[in-house]
């Protein structure tokens, strides 16, 4: 293996177990939190006895039990693991490319994820057996070829992946995949209100189903990423250095992209484009942990549960009876953070 | 350089001037009679030609108007959405909304233009009179508003008897229903399914009104006019019917299928005694004559679900 080329990492640069659980003790916490809370008031006692009822195995019966087992928690499990999901997928492109504003919404991934699943929307297409998944396949090529072009064209225009660089190809192609959404659409008559939905994100009727998707994606794809925590660490200081150092940039370079692009893709087949999460975390995690992959990824990971699950709940609970799409709130937040980002690295130069 | 200039100037000055001159030409050829009258915004219109004989119409409920009165032959182009009765879809189509194409509506040299207030915006208006088309602007919030749009079209194409049997005929048939038939149920309308985010109709909106007259309880008249709403509160809600507009492909369960089937929706009541339809989505939304047909229709469920 490549890591035994150089010296071993010394003790406690990662995480100590003791942070380990401090962490997900604080996701635990705001996720019963969030549970607890929501669009129809549910008493403490009611949504405890639900849970409990529902852990025994016991059917439960009444509105508390429906609201709680049926809508809240799988919703807050989805946000969860989504959240974790595009925040560690951010905050792996952002070393891998030393660009602190990369993400799947600005390099236009997600845009193109989206693409993906309007086309299979449109065209049909489907994999027998398995409801959804031709949406989340095809969602998860059209991330990995978006990146691909993205990145293929970034290195002709300017080999050193400037941020402008990235940014603006990102927004281009952005526009490009929300143009060609918007022409599918066009051809695709009654089945437009289907297609508008990726354009936007809605994790309002998340399923247990969709929890194990994205769960499964994350255990597949967030350990792959976690694994490399050492080789970004390399990247991050210049690729260069990498490959002194003796890394394999091609295969570490295609592993990370397939990863995070599998993870976006899932993520916008089953959210829709929920934008700005993987931007803004990453970058306040950094804050707190610093630049050491180590740490910075799986911080990441908790921190980004943690706000997509406050935003979310946000987005439940301020216009009640109604909802807002979660995209709103994620968005307020992250172009704020974007144009602080964007101007103290200016200010840098 | 200077000479240039001034010459581009003047030339520029002559086209101005000729445009206007030129539509004027066009309009003047015909010496039909003309009259003014006064549209549901309240804008004082002059119709050149009187009875109109050429329209193009934007919105699909005024379409509806427009052919229950039997003047569908003047219907020279209609927008996207006019897809009622059958026999409009033979008319040109033009774009409407957003996107109006006001290169299109001149092109079918209509002698007016019909459109609703709330699909089009004060610039289009004006864009297409600025090409010598007069616009009438219906603008229908309650079913009152049906009646004076039709009253209103009936002045455009001088048909003020049918427009006046058109209203007799829906007051009529609102008239037979039974005021107590639903008996204080209530009922949730959706317009989104849950997968794109529950969307329901409060009040302000025809299926509110409709269900109004039946005696039926809208779950949500707490929201006004159309929003998303979440789950949670249809659960708790938990409607005695449930109605959705949300349309079937021919893909996967049907809508009301995919309702019954939600998990968390057993226990309300319209999932668990079965009162879950799906009715038209244009006939309950579109201020027109079929409001007269919906309110039929969801008497006859309300009968059903007894």
């Amino acid at each position: 293996m490549n890591g035994a080329k150089w010296k071993r990492p010394q003790r406690g640069e990662g995480f100590r177990p003791a942070e380990y659980l401090l962490l997900a003790l604080i996701t635990l916490a705001v996720a019963l939190f969030c549970v607890c809370v929501g669009s129809v008031t549910v008493p403490l006692g009611d949504t405890l006895n639900a849970i409990e009822g529902a852990l025994a195995g016991r059917d439960g019966a009444g509105t508390a039990a429906a609201i709680i087992i049926s809508v809240r928690i799988p919703r807050v499990l989805c946000v969860a693991l989504t959240g974790a999901a595009l925040s560690l997928s951010g905050g792996a492109m952002q070393g891998l490319l030393r660009n602190p504003l990369a993400d799947g919404s600005t390099l236009g991934v997600s845009s193109g994820a989206s693409l993906g699943a309007v086309l299979a929307i449109a065209f049909g297409v489907s994999i027998p057996g398995l409801t959804g998944g031709g949406t989340t396949v095809m969602a998860m090529v059209f991330a990995f070829l978006s990146l691909l072009l993205i990145l293929s064209l970034a290195h002709r225009l300017d080999y050193s992946l400037s941020t402008n660089t990235i940014i603006l190809i990102g927004v281009v192609f952005s526009m490009f995949a929300n143009s060609m959404i918007s022409l599918v659409a066009a051809f695709a008559g009654d089945r437009v209100k289907t297609i508008l939905f990726w354009t936007m994100g809605s994790l309002a009727g998340a399923s247990y189903g969709n929890v194990l998707t994205v769960a499964c994606a994350l255990a597949v794809c967030g350990s792959v990423l976690l694994l490399h925590a050492r080789e970004l660490n390399a990247f991050a200081i210049g690729e260069d250095n990498a490959r002194h150092v003796g890394i394999d940039l091609r295969r570490v370079k295609l592993v990370v992209l397939i990863s995070v692009s599998a993870l976006i893709g899932v993520c916008v087949s089953i959210g829709g484009t929920i934008s700005f999460v993987g931007l803004v975390i990453p970058h306040m995690t950094r804050m707190l942990t610093g630049p050491n992959h180590r740490r910075l990824l799986p911080a990441s990971m908790f921190g980004g549960a943690v706000f997509l699950m406050l935003a979310d709940l946000l987005s439940r609970v301020i216009v009640r009876p109604m909802e807002l799409p979660i995209g709103v709130v994620t968005s307020i937040v992250g172009s704020v953070v974007f144009v602080y980002i964007f101007y103290s690295t200016r200010r840098v130069r | 350089m200077k000479l240039r200039q001034c010459l581009a100037l003047a030339l520029s000055a002559l086209l101005v001037a000729a445009l206007p001159g030129c539509s004027l030409a066009g309009m003047s050829a015909n010496t039909a009679a003309s009259t003014d009258i006064t549209d549901m915004a309240g804008r004082e219109v002059r119709l050149p030609v009187w009875p109109a004989e050429r329209i193009v119409v934007l919105s699909p409920a005024d379409c509806e108007i427009l052919y229950a009165l039997g003047a569908g032959e003047t219907v020279v182009g209609r927008g996207e959405y006019c897809d009622y009765p059958a026999e409009a879809q033979q008319a040109p189509v033009v774009q409407s909304g957003q996107d109006t194409n006001t290169e299109q509506i001149i092109a079918l040299e209509p002698q007016v233009v019909v459109l609703s207030d709330m699909a089009q915006t004060d610039e289009q208006i004006a864009a297409i009179e600025s090409a010598g088309i007069p616009v009438v602007v219906t603008d229908a919030q309650d079913i009152e508003g049906v009646y004076e749009a039709s009253g209103l079209l009936g002045t455009v194409v001088n048909r003020g008897e049918e427009a006046a049997a058109l209203e007799k005929e829906m007051r009529d048939r609102f008239a037979a229903l039974d005021g107590s038939a639903a008996a204080g149920k209530s009922v949730y309308f959706e317009i989104s399914p849950l997968e794109y985010g529950l969307w329901t109709a409060g009040t302000g909106t025809f299926m509110n009104e409709i269900a109004d007259m039946l005696g039926l309880r809208n779950a949500f008249g707490d929201v006004s006019s159309w929003a998303g709403i979440s789950q949670e509160q249809v659960i708790e809600r938990s409607p005695d019917m449930i109605v959705t507009v949300t349309m079937y492909f021919g893909e996967g369960p049907t809508p009301v299928d995919e309702i019954r089937g939600r998990s968390g929706w057993e226990g309300i009541a319209a999932v668990a005694d079965g009162a879950v339809y799906q009715v038209d989505n244009d006939a309950f939304t579109r201020p027109g004559p079929r409001l007269a047909e919906a309110a039929e229709v969801l008497a006859d469920l309300i009968a059903r679900s007894e």
